[in-house]
């Protein structure tokens, strides 16, 4: 059915209005809420490696569009090379965990015909001993925690895999919680869209659909959310350092007012 | 979720450190290995192994493997599930085959069928599980080792339904809990015997827990397990302790064709490790 022109305009003004929000949501999300990728990940890498005297600890995550498992994060021997290589879903004993879901030690590689060693030769580092946890969301399995290499003893016990299950558990959440971030426009709109389904409501709906097919942000709102991320470190700072940062955006502030005020370009 | 962080973990309770001593007096106290499984070879007695598949002609079966059905996820089918029978079963991943292997060096004479019910993912569905229990029950089988469950609460009760029918049938359901402590059905119910690992080596050493819901520790770190395509590797889990008690299971069936469920449940308690008799 053919819109008449103030349905059109007044589509449009529903769109600017819920793109404002949006942004409005995911910039103060940015703003007030901490940085979860690379940063946490590592860290929970790191304390996992050192709290099992392990040689090395990764984090890879799956990949469902390229069926594979890429590493994002990593600790110890090998890090390096390992940092974002990829293993199909269905090879290494990583792949294994990930379809199953299941947690597996591996006292050593050699006797587990599971273990893909052309991978590990290409990352420079071939483990004896590994104990893997799956990243559970709810059910689905986001990615897995590796360690390798438990350096005071031959391999990884029964306690090993329930103290590893912990750290997984920390990263898994850490992980939902930056994909829900970054997904977090997506999510509202779709949200909005079942209810105005539900509630019979079509312009709504209509207005919803044509918002979700306007393509991707405009420089205006890519700077917004950089602003986002810096007021997020500067929100870091210590006291002093943050006031002064503080201080200096007031300043400019002020000149775009004034600039403003007297018309200057 | 308070109730999953405080349940115990499913392999400390079997720790050398931890394992308790239980005492059996008076004529339970009679109940011995000797008498309930030696001697025995598990002959006359149908093992399904519910899982990935058997591998039929892997040489660590020997001629044990009788047939079976795979059971797929099908949306046009009743119950969604399409049944269709395997002579000469196989396996999509090499779990089943190992569990399978586990029962036949302790029960060789046992006959074995597979029941696929995961894919080559590694995954299925609780309905295909449940559709493999229902399975089982109506092909007569005794013993079925379920080296995988569900923590879908909507399934609890279709589950516990099937495990009663199973108990009330004299089947003999012996389950892995989850490797992660999570809800993990029908592991959990009292009708079924479960199971987690063990860092012992030898196949017959079992031990009982007195704070269930696990009940029994079995062998499961490190294990020697055959693979598929005829492979070997070594495997650390609660689906390769669940298969050890299937096994000792057949032998006690084979041995004392008449008991129940509840009659070997029983000496299965009285024959532990950590039980001592007076």
């Amino acid at each position: 059915m053919e819109m008449s022109p103030e349905e059109l305009a007044r589509e449009e003004r529903l769109v600017c209005q819920l793109r404002r929000l949006l942004q409005a949501i995911e910039a103060g999300g940015r703003v007030l809420l901490p940085h979860t990728d690379e940063a946490l990940l590592q860290s929970i890498v790191e304390a996992a490696a050192r709290i099992f005297g392990a040689a090395a600890a990764s984090i890879a995550l799956v990949n469902e569009t390229t069926h594979s498992l890429e590493f994002r994060v990593a600790y110890g021997a090998g890090q390096d090379q390992i940092m974002g290589t990829s293993i199909p879903l269905d090879k290494g004993i990583i792949g294994y965990v990930a379809m199953s879901g299941q947690p597996i030690a591996v006292s050593n590689v050699q006797q587990d015909v599971r273990f893909s060693r052309d991978f590990a030769q290409s990352t420079g580092y071939v483990p004896r001993s590994i104990l893997a946890m799956p990243l559970l969301s709810g059910e689905r399995v986001i990615g897995v925690m590796e360690v390798l290499d438990k350096i005071a003893a031959p391999s990884f016990g029964l306690q090993d895999m329930e103290l590893l299950g912990l750290f997984a558990r920390q990263a898994a959440l850490a992980i939902a919680q930056a994909q829900l971030m970054d997904h977090v426009g997506e999510a509202f709109v779709l949200g909005l869209q079942r209810l105005a389904m539900a509630n019979d409501s079509a312009d709504l709906g209509d207005a919803l659909g044509a918002f979700q097919h306007l393509g991707s942000e405009s420089e205006q709102s890519r700077d917004l959310l950089a602003l986002a991320d810096l007021l997020n470190e500067i929100g870091a700072l210590g006291d002093a350092e943050r006031r002064a940062c503080v201080r200096v955006l007031e300043a400019l502030a002020e000149c775009g007012r004034s600039r403003s005020r007297l018309g200057l370009v | 979720m308070t109730e999953e962080s405080t349940r115990p973990a499913w392999s400390q309770q079997f720790a050398a450190d931890a394992l308790r001593e239980i005492l059996a007096t008076g004529p339970i106290a009679g109940l011995a290995p000797e008498w309930a499984w030696e001697g025995s070879t598990g002959k006359g007695v149908r093992v399904a192994v519910v899982d990935s598949g058997v591998e039929h002609d892997h040489p660590a079966l020997g001629d044990s493997v009788c047939g079976g059905v795979a059971i797929e996820f099908d949306e046009r089918c009743e119950n969604y599930v399409r049944i269709e029978p395997e002579d000469h079963p196989c396996d999509l991943s090499g779990h089943g085959t190992a569990c399978a292997g586990i029962i036949h060096a302790i029960a060789p004479d046992a006959a074995i069928y597979s029941v696929r019910v995961l894919g080559r993912d590694m995954s299925g569905r609780a309905i295909q599980l449940a559709a493999g229990i229902d399975w089982a029950v109506e092909n007569g089988m005794h013993v079925v080792n379920l080296s995988l469950s569900t923590s879908r609460q909507e399934y609890y009760a279709l589950f516990h339904e099937l495990t009663d029918n199973a108990y009330f049938h004299h089947m003999v359901l012996v389950s892995a809990v989850n490797n992660i402590p999570v809800p993990s059905y029908p592991s959990l119910y009292s009708s079924v015997i479960s199971v987690a690992a063990h860092e012992g080596h030898d196949p017959l050493t079992f031990y009982y827990n007195p704070n269930p819901p696990v009940e029994f520790g079995a062998p499961g770190i490190d294990v020697r397990v055959a693979w598929n395509e005829k492979q070997y590797t070594t495997c650390t889990g609660n689906s390769f302790a669940a298969p050890h008690i299937a096994g000792i299971v057949a032998l006690i069936r084979a041995k004392h064709p008449e008991l129940t469920p509840f009659h070997i449940k029983t000496i299965l308690w009285a024959c532990a490790a950590n039980t001592r008799r007076e």
